[in-house]
């Protein structure tokens, strides 16, 4: 088990759109502890997802600091933050983005096949994450053969299978029934739980929002506010800034 | 390590319309390469197959071949001080008078249609100085006697040929000349002709020359020293090698490569345009499963290697079909007529290793021209506004 704190200074972050400048992120300061479950909550537009992308090193900031553990994003090249991910980081999706073609199994197996790692050992690693996530009897089933919260699951277990010290979820829910979130939030509360990992959830639902241990609001591209849930008080590992 | 095979096996057959047309085109263009450049290939098999580097064939100056070459006896005596002609036991010079006419013969088969077939009139030295010519059925004809052998080819490919059959030859096509043995020369062009006495194909044709002399060496380094005497002063007579003069016959096949080339050519392109097709719509109706691959750590290096791998996987298997098929001419005979000799000549369709490479290779460049744009717009997606599309 591995978990990183994460560090956010000054970080700006613009877009240009027909020469104009669009400011996303305005000097957003922000830290969440090691093995903590942080919300990001706010308005369409806010920034939750942006943050969420220069976190996971799928974009740059335009200015200030991005520190993971002890990758600081903003010096390192597109393709050294691509490899990082692959070993550092889960992404888990709205749309689940599996690979239609491939089984659960296979799909889990992907982020694998960028690791050393004989056959064996991966399909191993494979049936542990989706015993954890409750699917082993679907293992040879391909999406469309999957309800989409299986789909959702099967997204989990391919973001935990490499042991990722964080895990990025972005509205994880939001393409769910209310029974079956709650089954996926249930899910990511046990692999911050049992598992300590460290997690941040983009989400628009406040009763996916109970499921964190603190929601940060975001508003125009600026931290509004932040709430602890004192039902789920943080473990001692999880330190607020 | 690399996405694994079954992914890109699996997204072809998602798209099956357009992977089956596009699979359909390469092996239309492979088959035909094939099959295009197996004619080439038999006739030069056939040809390689003629001659020997020792031996010199002497024509008339000016003549191309021997069809056209008319030599009077007092300039064949010229020929037997040319350094370097070897002999046989008895010490007889090994110098071969040969008379080249021709005759028309009905193929086998239901239309019948005749061909120009080469007759050769030799003397018994000929079998020495051409000495892969071996009879494998029957006897040699006699001397005096209206009597021919035909070559492997011939019998196999015109009617009446066999052992026992007759043909007509002679000025006016009066005389009846029969069938008395079969011989083969090692898969060479002399298998396609018909052979008799040279006094008497002679006097049924009222000829009193001889069309070409083939002269063995000792020696073929000496080849070079005996074609220079032959042209210079002393015989003034025009002289090749019989390697060079079937080589000059197998222009042939050179524009048939040519022709090949040029069409297989304009055919590739609408092939690589076909994969490009089929590739592009692939990864644009992939952009978000491209975007999950990258965000999960897959570098553009793999994405680009992914693609091309799937747009190979279609032009490599599209071409062994298509040289599965080109295999089923494989070893069919066909002929040609020569517009050197306007003799026919007898050959097999070969697809040789060469040509099995050469349509792995076009199939190869097809996939990876065809496939390589579509791959590096896949390794160029936006991650971010490719997931926002979902």
């Amino acid at each position: 088990m591995s978990t990183v704190d994460i560090e956010l200074r000054k970080v700006r972050k613009v877009y240009f759109k027909d020469r104009l400048e669009i400011p996303v992120l305005e000097g957003l300061d922000l830290t969440i502890a090691a093995g903590e479950f942080v919300v990001l909550m706010g308005p369409s537009g806010s920034g939750k997802s942006t943050l969420l992308h220069l976190i996971g090193g799928l974009d740059s900031a335009t200015g200030g600091s991005v520190r993971v553990g002890d990758a600081h994003l903003e010096k390192m090249s597109e393709r050294e933050r691509t490899a990082w991910r692959s070993r550092h980081v889960g992404f888990i999706f709205q749309m689940y983005h599996l690979v239609p073609v491939l089984t659960a199994a296979q799909n889990v197996e992907l982020p694998l096949l960028l690791f050393s790692m004989s056959s064996s050992q991966r399909k191993e690693r494979v049936r542990t994450a989706l015993e954890v996530v409750g699917l082993s009897d679907r293992a040879d089933h391909r999406p469309n053969q999957l309800s989409g919260g299986q789909e959702q699951r099967v997204a989990i277990a391919r973001a935990i299978v490499t042991d990722p010290d964080v895990i990025l979820a972005d509205e994880p829910t939001g393409d769910l029934d209310a029974k079956t979130s709650e089954e996926i939030l249930e899910l990511l509360n046990l692999l911050n739980s049992e598992f300590g990992k460290t997690i941040l959830m983009v989400t628009h639902d406040p009763r996916a929002a109970s499921h964190g241990q603190r929601t940060v609001h975001l508003d125009k591209g600026v931290l509004d506010r932040e709430e602890l849930n004192p039902a789920r008080p943080r473990g001692a590992a999880a330190m607020v800034s | 390590m690399a996405l694994p095979l079954t992914y890109n096996f699996r997204n072809l057959l998602v798209r099956r319309l357009s992977t089956s047309l596009t699979f359909f085109v390469v092996t239309v263009v492979v088959a035909v390469l094939c099959v295009l450049l197996s004619f080439a290939a038999g006739i030069r098999a056939s040809l390689r197959a003629s001659g020997w580097p020792q031996n010199v064939l002497v024509l008339k100056t000016g003549a191309t071949a021997e069809s056209t070459s008319i030599i009077y006896p007092d300039e064949a005596g010229r020929i037997v001080q040319t350094p370097g002609i070897a002999t046989d036991s008895s010490g007889q010079l090994l110098l071969s008078p040969e008379l080249c006419v021709q005759t028309s013969v009905p193929r086998i088969g239901p239309d019948g249609t005749p061909a120009n077939v080469a007759i050769r009139g030799v003397d018994r030295v000929a079998f020495d100085v051409h000495p892969e010519v071996k009879l494998i059925e029957g006897r040699l004809f006699e001397d005096g006697a209206q009597e021919v052998i035909v070559g492997v080819q011939a019998r196999d490919r015109y009617q009446n040929l066999h052992v026992g059959g007759e043909v007509m030859l002679g000025r006016s096509t009066n005389r009846v000349f029969k069938v008395v043995g079969v011989f083969e020369a090692a898969g060479g062009a002399l298998e396609s002709e018909i052979w008799s006495g040279r006094t008497m194909i002679a006097d049924a044709h009222n000829f009193r020359f001889v069309s070409s002399i083939a002269v063995r060496l000792e020696d073929p380094a000496r080849a070079e020293e005996a074609i220079r005497y032959i042209k210079g002063p002393a015989v003034r007579m025009n002289a090749r090698t019989e390697v060079d003069y079937y080589d000059d016959l197998s222009t042939k096949t050179r524009q048939i490569v040519l022709l090949t080339s040029i069409l297989i050519g304009i055919m590739s392109v609408g092939a690589i345009f076909a994969v490009a097709n089929t590739m592009y719509a692939s990864v644009d109706s992939r952009r978000r499963e491209i975007a999950m691959l990258r965000t999960i750590g897959f570098s553009r290096r793999s994405i680009v290697t992914s693609f091309l791998v799937e747009s190979l996987l279609i032009t490599l298997t599209a071409c062994l079909v298509g040289i599965a098929v080109s295999l089923s001419v494989d070893g069919s005979r066909q002929d040609f007529l020569s517009d050197t000799t306007w003799t026919v000549l007898a050959y097999e369709l070969r697809v040789t290793p060469e040509i099995i490479l050469s349509a792995l290779g076009l199939s190869t460049l097809v996939g990876l021209f065809g496939g390589l744009a579509p791959a590096v717009r896949a390794s160029r997606t936006r991650i971010i506004e490719a997931l926002r599309k979902a």
